[in-house]
């Protein structure tokens, strides 16, 4: 059951790199942030531990919830045209994430997760979704891309987190939720400035500052 | 309890801002608070050292002597930094840039920053260490974007991205070392003496690894080499007291962060693993800095970029090791952190008078501004390394280490950056102090309150070199407490 979860999380993954608009990529972000919150729900359900429970209640309401409004509300706030802006096309950008996610795999193996079969694939996934986070923020060229590479990083740290062994403790988890939150209306208010200054939002086109 | 005044202070300026009306009052109330703050850390500091030991409340405060003199550095560097301001912010109110309300919303933005930044040495837990140093990037960047035009915002952007991205590698690592002491002990803690304290018995592997993710996440913060690319811009948009506080001591709390981590990975791994790493990037700084200052025309850029070469140092100092290694990084953070802070003030008011941060187009600084040019003199042979400044002797100090300790190749290699860097800084800034004033270009008098700033740090540059004799068993003591065996 987890495994098949966990599983969810990496195909939406693969979907928002496969991904050549906004709303679609922001639903994706949704899908992937609701399977985070399943696997935390499961786990807290299985140890009995309320702290886990509050985690996957923010998860929920933030990540699934809130920040994809925001983002989509901000989106169609300041009227860019949707498309993401793709350096590398969507064909060659699964490749990518697929050597990406063996890499993660042999990474797990490399430090020693992968005795427990759980385990092992939970971390995996993790690592992979870091680096496919990673990739997004430099492949896309859209300032809103970047928001949701680090939301994507962000959840596999969570990912991380809650599949080695004990975790954080409850109140870092707090504090770091918080920042995320926090974070990502920063973001979205430069965004906002950007597109007001410049009107547009790509950032390949940000090159003022040199040398 | 002295940490206490240090942490409150701030955060009541920041609402004391709300309800006074007069800038100028504000101003002076708040170089009040932060002399307070500077009091107070140093009284911290002097206990400490008396004490030798470690004071903790609560498992969640920690300070030893290291937390000590972080806080030390950058109570200093904000207090130049609130004086420096008053007449600054002043200056811009007047000449119509910001309004009456912006500019309360500096002295907030202002007060949050020094309070995040204070905030990170006195934490104990590694995770709130994190988050931490994540806030003073969330808000310093509305500081770095302040001026609401398209270079700053640029700016302000790469910045928050490009540091975000990699204070997410550091949380990784942070999980990572969170996972070696869960192995070795069973204990759930993520508390720095916990941890350090069981160091020896983690898994070695698993250490690499997290140092490695900690050294990209937080070097990305500290501008080490490969990591750097946000700086200089944002040293260069940054409002000029800000720019200040951000090279003089936001960097140094990443530095602060890797040495928390690198003590554990010392004490699990071996020195040699850590030594390599710290050597290696601080080697690749020195070379890309060097290569940016010769050829630059921007006068903040050459600072930021300047800022680079010395966070090097440092890594070069921390990565050799031994009492005169460590004792000089540890040295040439606060003397960094002085001497940069007195260039940036003194670029921030050549750049509101010439109106361009170009090089090529300022000439005769010292005839226009003599002050502020005969500091920014000063100043200029200070930071590139002449002796009687305190630079140098921290800088001799991690040479004779590298020396002593037999890497030639690094010496070497370190000595010759640095004399290029030495003519390049010193070329540059003869070329715009002298020379022949431009058109139209009035003399000034300046501002009392950014005189007093200059001559507070000003003070301390010359004197480190007068104090050291007096120092130098507690810096002895420190260097050895902090990294036994």
């Amino acid at each position: 059951m987890m495994v098949i979860i966990l599983l969810g999380i990496l195909g939406s993954t693969f979907l928002m790199v496969m991904a050549k608009r906004m709303p679609a990529l922001i639903r994706s972000f949704c899908y992937q942030s609701f399977f985070l919150f399943l696997i935390i729900f499961i786990t807290a359900f299985k140890e009995n531990r309320l702290d886990l429970y509050v985690v996957a209640g923010l998860i929920f309401a933030l990540k699934v919830l809130v920040i994809p409004y925001f983002l989509s509300s901000t989106a169609t706030k300041i009227k860019v045209s949707e498309s993401l802006g793709l350096f590398i096309n969507s064909q060659l950008s699964l490749i990518i994430a697929l050597v990406l996610t063996y890499f993660s795999w042999m990474f797990s193996k490399n430090l020693g997760f992968t005795g427990e079969y759980f385990s092992g694939i939970a971390i995996t996934v993790a690592f992979s979704q870091v680096f496919i986070g990673a990739f997004l923020m430099i492949s896309r060229m859209k300032a809103f891309t970047q928001v949701i590479g680090l939301l994507v990083m962000e959840n596999g740290i969570f990912l991380l987190g809650v599949s080695i062994e004990e975790g954080m403790p409850f109140f870092v988890e707090i504090a770091i939720f918080f920042d995320v939150f926090v974070s990502v209306i920063v973001m979205g208010l430069f965004v906002y400035r950007i597109n007001k200054l410049f009107t547009h939002i790509d950032v390949n086109r940000l090159s003022r500052l040199k040398g | 309890m002295q940490i206490l005044f240090i942490l409150t202070i701030p955060i009541l300026l920041s609402v004391a801002v709300l309800f006074i009306k007069k800038q100028r009052v504000f101003g002076i109330v708040n170089s009040m608070g932060y002399l307070v703050i500077l009091s107070a850390s140093i009284i911290l500091l002097k206990e400490i050292v008396s004490l030798r030991s470690s004071i903790s409340y609560f498992g969640f405060i920690y300070l030893d002597i290291l937390s000590a003199f972080f806080i030390f550095v950058v109570s200093v560097v904000a207090f130049a930094a609130s004086l420096y301001s008053i007449d600054y912010i002043r200056k811009d109110t007047e000449s119509g840039v910001i309004s009456e309300k912006k500019a309360k919303i500096y002295y907030i933005l202002f007060n949050l920053f020094c309070f995040s930044m204070l905030f990170v040495p006195a934490l104990n837990n590694l995770g709130m260490l994190w988050v931490a140093i994540e806030m003073t990037t969330l808000i310093s960047a509305f500081l770095v974007g302040f001026y609401n035009n398209k270079e700053s915002v640029e700016a302000a952007w790469k910045y928050i991205i490009i540091c975000s991205v990699g204070i997410i590698f550091a949380l990784l690592g942070t999980i990572l070392f969170s996972y070696a002491f869960s192995l070795s002990g069973g204990m759930k803690s993520l508390n720095w003496s916990d941890m350090v304290a069981s160091a020896g018995k983690m898994d070695k592997n698993t250490l690499k690894i997290a140092f490695i993710f900690i050294l990209v996440g937080y070097g990305t913060k500290a501008g080490l080499a490969p990591m750097h690319t946000w700086l200089p811009d944002a040293h260069s948009q940054a409002v000029a007291p800000i720019s200040a506080l951000l090279s003089g001591v936001l960097l140094k709390t990443a530095i602060y962060a890797i040495i928390r981590f690198g003590i554990i990975t010392i004490k699990g791994v071996g020195f040699q693993y850590f030594s390599n790493l710290m050597i290696l990037l601080g080697i690749i700084s020195l070379a890309i800095s060097c290569g940016f200052i010769l050829v630059q025309k921007d006068l903040k850029r050459l600072l930021a970029y300047s800022s680079i070469e010395h966070v090097g140092i440092i890594s070069i100092g921390l990565g050799i090791g031994g009492i005169l290694g460590i004792g000089g990084a540890m040295l040439h953070v606060f003397n960094h952190a002085v001497t940069k802070s007195l260039m940036f003030f003194g670029a921030g008011n050549v750049v509101n008078k010439y109106r361009t941060h170009n090089m090529h187009v300022m000439r005769g600084v010292i005839s226009t501004m003599p002050f502020t040019g005969f500091m920014l003199l000063m100043g200029a042979f200070a930071i590139a390394g002449m002796p009687p400044f305190s630079i140098f002797i921290s800088e001799i100090m991690i040479i004779c280490a590298a020396f002593l300790k037999g890497y030639y190749l690094v010496t070497f290699l370190l000595l010759g950056f640095i004399a290029i860097i030495f003519g390049a800084v010193v070329n540059h800034f003869s070329k715009s102090l002298f020379g022949n004033i431009p058109k139209g270009m009035a003399v000034v008098r300046e501002p009392l309150s950014g005189k007093l700033a200059f001559l507070f740090l000003f003070v301390q540059i010359c004197a480190l070199g007068l104090v050291l004799p007096f120092i130098k068993k507690d810096l002895v003591w420190m260097v050895q407490t902090l990294f036994q065996g």
